[in-house]
């Protein structure tokens, strides 16, 4: 007996010392005001900013390498790599000096020969800015190490956005030698003259990345502002943790396993603000517009009045409740193309998606267009909850309207390949999918790829008009910002019209943060300058 | 036994030979486009032919296979489509929080799980087989998320004993390593508790109803000697069949609970390559489970030595 009780007490003991032992304090977590723990919006698979146009990575650039301007949130290009530029009367000859002192995280001086080489990388993958400037560019030189200089052919006003842009792919400045690869092959070496260095040897792909204080970095002397001003860091590390579960994520940042969550799930995010030591915030206030794209080249969409019957039932309520919920502050309608709440922002030709919906006229202008009931392949990407709301919501608006619909469930991988078919929807193409863009690309025709409507050149879907492709040619050569505002309303009137693909609504979403971390901004991006832990 | 050990090795070459022509075929069949993802939403079709092609991906299928098998017969896995890092380089970053949570579920579940079947059939009828038995069928029943979920939000956010996620080498301490380890191998561990307990239980079942048996108890062999020595070294052999077999259940289970742990294992590895269509990686990662998985089969028959001699090879 008195063995039997010796042993069941060394064993309770044993036992609570155990659990003491594992839920002791984390001495690490938390305690270290000099480490950002961050979830990103998406796994980092790769760092190149060129090669691939996935915003994560965008983001996870933006700390390695620095730009020759940044846009500020009036969205105007601010120098930033930049001391001072000079441009001639005709907008033709563009000659930049950099700052002095800039320096590559090896230690080597940035020179004007990268700043060429990166340029001319960027050119050749930038279909919407990079491209054009790339046509018209006669020369472009290093004068000296400091001074480079582009000679064009026709003027191009809005090179100071374009080298600024913030959408993806940035201008990214690299070392002659890392930026002389094909912009078509990944790069191997993360070396740029931003603010952190990229810590390769700590890297592991879809779990961790870590980012070290360039002690190098040479901010200006300005405030930060997005992606302009004096890029000040205040931790030794950030680190990224890749969380896949959403509810893992959530549990994660009330724990105080991680410090700031950059795109909590809707469903979670009344979870969080009960949470007194959690801050919960739009994250972008340009947020996304989702987009019902349509293939012109088949039947029944090749015809205008087939589009125009989708325009005329499609209700962006129903589509922003499925996306983001009953949260008002989240989402808006939007009868127009371009970012509500920007200077450029229209609704002129927006009335076809206002007032009440209208299932029989849509009816009409289909059998109008020819439609006798084929099937309409709707291609949801499932594994992505935007797109498959967006399409769950379309194929009830399509049987509504007497579609026959051929709902294919896929994953985004799938839908990436089969969007790019230009084949018969019968023979694997397609005739509708959904994705969304991202307010900051829709600020301007510049970056807003799916508003191109140039055929066979143009967005998946190719849409053609000649009248739209004259409009967004009329916004570059606009020489101030009244000029800009009518040429962007005839071109939003003339896509209306011609319904280059249907906008189901304006919606954004939150990024939450732990309380004792202070200075997040709402920005397109996570902006770490200036962010303080305590 | 040498020449056996040899032979069934020699015979693992055929096999993650098939398996790899399998994967490789599969992968191709399947629909999905790895340069559409590099390339974004913003990129035009060009642009994704022209990554298409710089991958290789537009080569006719038995260009690709030949090239692919000849540097895996160098020991070459190829290199990520997306990280453009070698695949073994990432095989073996993952390994060690894969192996770590494998070998405590394992040890957790056998640890639980066979004195549980032994007393289950030992105590037959009572309300302890019944508490046993219904215990094992809720393990069996309930998904390794749900319980992982369950877990995590008792003994990490209310309790706040355990970290909700991520994963600690051991190498940075035992305690570290176990604080991060102990809620998914528990989370995981509980179907395969479930599984070995029941079947225990039904072998031990047979055993103790064997003349031998009642031939110890009447020598007077102890309580504790007649189960644990007599009867479960008996019963050990389809013990041993269903650990093995379990074993693919547990890689399967990896696969998930490394997810909602955010593990940074081998599991995360092979969802995120399919995700993305990486396949360099998985046919590397698929390589290395087939070919892990015909090894412990292989140590799952040479066990059959040690508990029963009568089986030679």
């Amino acid at each position: 007996m008195g063995n039997g009780i010796y042993r069941r007490t060394l064993l309770k003991t044993a036992a609570l010392a155990g659990v003491g032992a594992l839920a002791a304090p984390r001495l690490s977590l938390g305690a270290d005001a000099k480490t950002l723990r961050f979830i990103p919006q998406a796994n980092l698979a790769n760092l190149d900013p060129i090669w691939t146009t996935q915003y994560v990575v965008r983001n996870g650039a933006l700390l390695i390498w620095d730009t020759l301007y940044g846009v500020d949130d009036k969205l105007q290009p601010q120098p930033q790599m930049v001391e001072s530029h000079e441009v001639t009367d005709d907008f033709k000859t563009w000659t930049f000096k950099l700052r002095p002192g800039l320096k590559f995280h090896d230690g080597e001086p940035v020179l004007a020969k990268d700043v060429a080489a990166s340029i001319l990388r960027w050119m050749a993958r930038d279909a919407t800015m990079g491209g054009p400037i790339k046509k018209r560019t006669d020369m472009l030189e290093a004068v000296d190490d400091r001074t480079f200089r582009f000679r064009l052919s026709k003027p191009y006003p809005k090179m100071l956005f374009a080298l600024g842009k913030s959408s993806t792919p940035c201008l990214f400045i690299m070392p002659e030698r890392i930026a002389n690869t094909s912009p078509f092959k990944q790069i191997s070496e993360y070396v740029g003259s931003g603010p952190m260095r990229f810590n390769k040897d700590l890297w592991v792909p879809g779990a961790k990345a870590i980012f070290e204080k360039f002690d190098g970095y040479l901010p200006r002397d300005e405030k930060a502002n997005w992606l302009s001003g004096g890029k000040q860091i205040n931790f030794d590390r950030i680190e990224w943790n890749i969380v896949p579960d959403v509810a893992t994520a959530a549990a994660a940042l009330q724990n105080g396993e991680v410090d700031w969550w950059e795109t909590p799930s809707a469903d979670l995010v009344p979870l969080l603000k009960k949470n007194p030591n959690l801050a919960v915030d739009i994250a972008d206030p340009l947020g996304n517009i989702g987009s019902f794209r349509i293939n012109h080249l088949h039947p029944p969409f090749d015809d205008v009045r087939a589009r125009r019957a989708i325009q005329t039932a499609l209700s962006q309520e129903d589509y922003m409740g499925a996306v983001v919920g009953d949260d008002q502050a989240l989402w808006k309608t939007v009868p127009g193309f371009f970012t509500p709440d920007t200077p450029l922002y229209t609704e002129n030709g927006g009335e076809p998606l206002k007032g009440k919906r209208d299932y029989e006229l849509a009816k009409q202008l289909l059998a109008e267009a020819g439609y006798k009931g084929e099937p309409i392949v709707l291609l949801v990407a499932t594994d992505v909850g935007i797109t498959k709301a967006q399409g769950d919501v379309t194929a009830d608006l399509l049987k509504r309207i007497g579609v026959n619909v051929d709902y294919q469930a896929l994953d985004w991988g799938t839908v990436g390949q089969r969007r790019a078919k230009k084949e018969k929807p019968s023979e694997g193409g397609w005739n509708i999918f959904h994705t969304w863009h991202a307010g900051a690309d829709c600020v301007n025709p510049a970056p807003y790829i799916a508003l191109d409507a140039s055929g066979d050149t143009a967005w998946f879907g190719w849409p053609k008009s000649d009248l739209v492709q004259e409009k967004i040619g009329a916004w570059y050569d606009a020489p101030d910002l009244a000029a800009e505002k009518t040429a962007i309303a005839e071109l939003n009137k003339a896509a209306m019209d011609h319904v280059v693909y249907v906008p189901t609504g304006f919606f954004k979403g939150y990024q939450a943060w732990r309380t004792n971390i202070s200075g997040v901004v709402k920005a397109p991006f996570p902006v770490f300058w200036d962010v303080t832990k305590t | 036994m040498l020449s056996y050990i040899a032979r069934r090795t020699a015979a693992t070459i055929p096999v993650v030979l098939m398996v790899a022509l399998f994967v490789f075929s599969l992968l191709y069949i399947a629909p999905g486009d790895p340069a559409a993802i590099i390339a974004g939403d913003q990129a035009t079709p060009a642009d994704v032919d022209r990554i298409r092609a710089s991958l290789g991906l537009d080569r006719p299928f038995l260009v690709r296979f030949g090239d692919w098998f000849w540097h895996v017969l160098q020991g070459d896995l190829g290199t990520s489509i997306f990280t453009n890092l070698p695949v073994s380089h990432m095989i073996a970053q993952r390994i060690e929080p894969t192996v770590s949570l494998m070998c405590l579920t394992l040890i957790l579940s056998l640890s639980c799980a066979i004195p549980m079947g032994v007393i289950a059939a030992w105590k037959h009828g009572t309300w302890i087989d019944r508490a046993v038995m219904t215990t094992a069928v809720l393990g069996f029943s309930t998904p390794s998320f749900v319980i992982g979920y369950v877990l995590a939000y008792v003994f990490a956010l209310r309790l706040d004993w355990l970290p909700v996620q991520g994963f600690t080498s051991i190498s940075e301490g035992l305690i570290p390593f176990l604080r991060n380890l102990i809620l998914p191998a528990v989370a995981l561990g509980l179907v395969y508790m479930a599984l070995i307990a029941r079947i225990t239980r039904a072998t031990m079942l047979d055993v103790l109803s064997q003349d031998y048996i009642r031939t110890a108890k009447a020598k007077g062999v102890g309580q504790r000697g007649m189960l644990f020595v007599h009867a479960l070294k008996n019963a050990a052999v389809p013990i041993v069949t269903i650990i093995g077999i379990g074993f693919a259940a547990l890689i399967g289970g990896a696969v998930v609970t490394e997810s909602v742990f955010a593990i940074p294992g081998l599991g995360r590895l092979t969802v995120d390559a399919i995700l993305r269509r990486d396949y360099p990686v998985i046919q590397g990662v698929v390589l290395m489970f087939s070919f892990v998985y015909v090894m412990v089969n292989l140590g799952v028959d040479l066990l059959y030595t040690v508990f029963d001699p009568r089986i030679r090879y």
